[in-house]
């Protein structure tokens, strides 16, 4: 079947083309950088979005923390024998605690703990002869509602206080038998991380880096992609265009590099918006300042996050543009588009902030590959086999996206904006029965 | 010298729920340098598809056509270079001032570019845009964004002009500069193809008039030629005649 009058027969540039495409690029781009919603997705956001949504995550969750922090915990401390009495003692003196007198039955204490009306039972009980290996030995029983924040408080508060007490306590009875300490208790757990800050630091940047990577590539080409597309239709430039002394392929390609270039660019500026604020917004979390952040990455992880982000770019705004080219105005083309963005979220699907790792079956699925690929090489981890899988992938399915496209163009409806109805629609009917590719 | 052939043109388009459909049946014309052909027909006559052919946006079923010797099926991007295209859906892109807009039309309609910033000028200056060339399309008024869509459909200066309905909407003022657009433009020795449903139109400018009905090119020739053919002084009354089958 004859094709349409420089409908694409393919992607190839002849060198006498590249300057019309250069051209058309920069015109896209002139009036895109003027455009408010472009200006604010594709540069704006990227820099400043996700900094700003983790310093106000961490900024909720201190001051959330505080608060609590500054709540008091009611306990009521039962059967607290003559021997241990300190231990009530101590409990009063702590600040986030109030000791509540117990006023009868254990039931009734628990009856006042379900009704919310104190946060915590404690229960002490002599321990019966044979648990008993030194006199005055004890058993505390925590009662308490996992369920309330407030009661799981409570609990940790006296688990610390309980803790204290019987470590003082075990020190003296250790002194009075003439032993070390360590040998009246039996054994001791004593927990050591051996990982660094930088390494902790690395590890918060793995998991985070790609994800906010993937979403922001995807955000960059979303306005663009509608833009060149159903924006051209809605503010009747699209044939303008056509009537340009350019072929088919020059405007398809200027058009695609202009979107594959900002959803670069979001990329780019989410990476360095990332690492600037990391610091800053996450000493709260990490408990050092900002200063003391510290992270490392390999060299060889900048290549591969580069090579990460264009393939991520060429996939979304391949795909985006295909979608809402069938759009008529810029709001049928958000709707037509949003589908696309959803596959940002995989790589969440894909276990992203779990421990699993780049494996050949999550190499071969697109856009989740890279996010994976992306934190494993922050991390320090090069599977090259499988990052030459996953870009395979990614460049394959950019290739079934062109492809789809060339095939889509040559409907000549579809290429004049005559064409109205969905892009699902329009593979059901036409690419897959074959209908006319005149049709009007 | 013949600047435009058309030889033929047809085209038909498959509607979905009416099967196929003919807008254009074997529609042959040609015009010279410096003639003024006028498209006359009512509404749905295939006017727009018989242009839109011409400007390489709709391929022909059948038959072809000829720009400054470019066969437009086999040399589309030649036949674009060589005519400008102006029509209501033809917009300018609201982001580019006036002055950009007109420098980026020449150059990618490949004005030679040591002289594109010396044509700009002169095309502001020819049409009246000077005090807002620096102002962006979208902040402009109808009248000023008109003056800039003829200024771009002639900033590579080419030979052969197409212009769908220039007229439509616009205000008697705004009308008649287009008119004494198109008049100007064809002293300069420019073919100029357009398209009216308005006899007067018609009347004041075309050399030559092609009445269309149904998708068929019904008579051509000068008003003076239609008016011998059919008897009918009044060009509205020789359009009638036509179109009753009187031809």
């Amino acid at each position: 079947m004859a094709s349409l009058p420089g409908a694409p027969s393919s992607f190839r540039l002849s060198s006498a083309s590249r300057s019309t495409v250069f051209l058309l690029y920069l015109r896209e781009l002139r009036s895109a950088l003027r455009e408010r919603s472009i200006v604010v997705n594709s540069i704006l956001l990227p820099v400043f979005l996700y900094p700003l949504l983790l310093w106000v995550m961490v900024t909720g969750a201190t001051l959330a923390e505080g608060m609590a922090e500054g709540t008091r915990s009611r306990v009521v401390v039962r059967g607290v024998p003559e021997a241990h009495v300190e231990m009530l003692d101590s409990l009063r003196a702590a600040p986030d605690v109030e000791v509540i007198v117990p006023l009868g039955a254990v039931e009734e204490a628990e009856d006042m703990l379900a009704r919310g009306d104190v946060d915590l039972v404690v229960d002490f009980g002599i321990a019966s002869a044979r648990e008993a290996a030194m006199p005055d030995n004890f058993s505390v029983r925590l009662s308490y509602d996992r369920s309330v924040e407030r009661s799981r408080r409570a609990r940790a508060r006296a688990t610390a206080a309980v803790t204290r007490y019987r470590d003082r306590w075990l020190g003296r009875q250790a002194r009075e038998l003439d032993i070390a300490q360590a040998e009246l208790e039996g054994f001791r757990i004593v927990s050591n991380s051996v990982s660094t800050e930088r390494q902790l630091g690395t590890l918060l940047l793995s998991e985070l880096l790609p994800l906010f990577l993937v979403i922001m590539v995807a955000l960059g080409c979303f306005v663009p992609a509608i833009d060149t597309t159903a924006g051209e239709r809605e503010r009747s430039t699209w044939e303008t265009t056509l009537t340009l002394a350019a072929s088919r392929t020059d405007i398809v390609v200027a058009k695609y590099l202009f979107v594959a270039t900002l959803g670069l660019t979001a990329g780019v500026l989410n990476v360095v918006g990332v690492f600037a604020a990391i610091g800053p917004v996450t000493a709260p979390i990490t408990g050092s300042s900002a200063a003391e952040f510290e992270y490392s990455l390999p060299a060889l992880a900048f290549p591969v996050v580069l090579l990460g982000t264009v393939s991520l770019s060429l996939f979304f705004a391949a795909a985006m543009m295909i979608l809402a080219a069938f759009a008529r105005t810029f709001k049928e083309g958000q709707g037509m588009v949003t589908p696309i963005y959803w596959l940002a979220l995989l790589p969440l699907l894909l276990g992203q902030g779990s421990e699993a790792t780049l494996t050949p079956v999550v190499a071969a699925i697109p856009v989740g590959n890279v996010a994976m690929m992306l934190r494993d090489a922050v991390r320090g981890v090069f599977q090259w086999p499988l990052i030459l899988e996953t870009l395979s992938v990614q460049v394959v399915a950019v290739v079934c996206c062109l492809l789809v496209a060339r095939s889509v163009l040559r409907f000549e409806d579809f290429l004049i904006g005559a064409y109205d109805g969905s892009f699902w629609r329009f593979l059901k009917k036409r690419l897959i029965t074959g209908a006319p590719r005149s049709v009007h | 010298m013949e600047t435009v052939v058309a030889e033929d043109l047809t085209k038909t388009f498959y509607d979905e729920s009416r099967g196929e459909v003919c807008a254009v049946e074997n529609m042959s014309f040609a015009c010279r340098a410096g003639e003024v052909l006028g498209l006359l027909g009512s509404n749905g006559a295939g006017k727009t598809t018989t242009l839109r052919m011409l400007a390489t946006i709709l391929r022909p079923s059948s038959g072809t056509a000829r720009i400054m010797g470019h066969d437009l099926i086999r040399d589309p991007e030649a036949v674009r270079r060589s005519l400008g295209f102006y029509s209501t859906s033809t917009a300018l892109y609201p982001r580019l001032t006036a002055r950009e807009t007109l420098e980026f039309f020449a150059r990618v309609n490949r004005y030679p570019a040591a002289r594109i910033e010396e044509r700009v000028s002169e095309l502001v200056g020819r049409f009246g845009i000077a005090e807002f060339q620096d102002a962006r399309v979208e902040k402009l008024s109808s009248g000023m964004r008109q003056r800039v869509s003829i200024a771009r459909t002639v900033a590579h200066d080419p030979p052969v002009l197409v212009f769908d309905e220039p007229t439509v909407g616009l205000d008697v003022i705004a009308a008649l500069e287009m008119q004494e657009v198109i008049r100007t433009l064809s002293e300069e020795r420019k073919t100029i193809i357009f398209s009216t449903h308005i006899m007067s139109e018609a009347e004041k400018l075309c050399d030559t008039i092609a009445i269309i009905h149904r998708g068929h090119l019904l008579a051509s020739g000068t008003l003076e030629h239609h008016r011998r053919c059919t008897g009918k002084h009044y060009l509205e009354d020789v359009f009638v005649h036509y179109v009753r089958g009187g031809g």
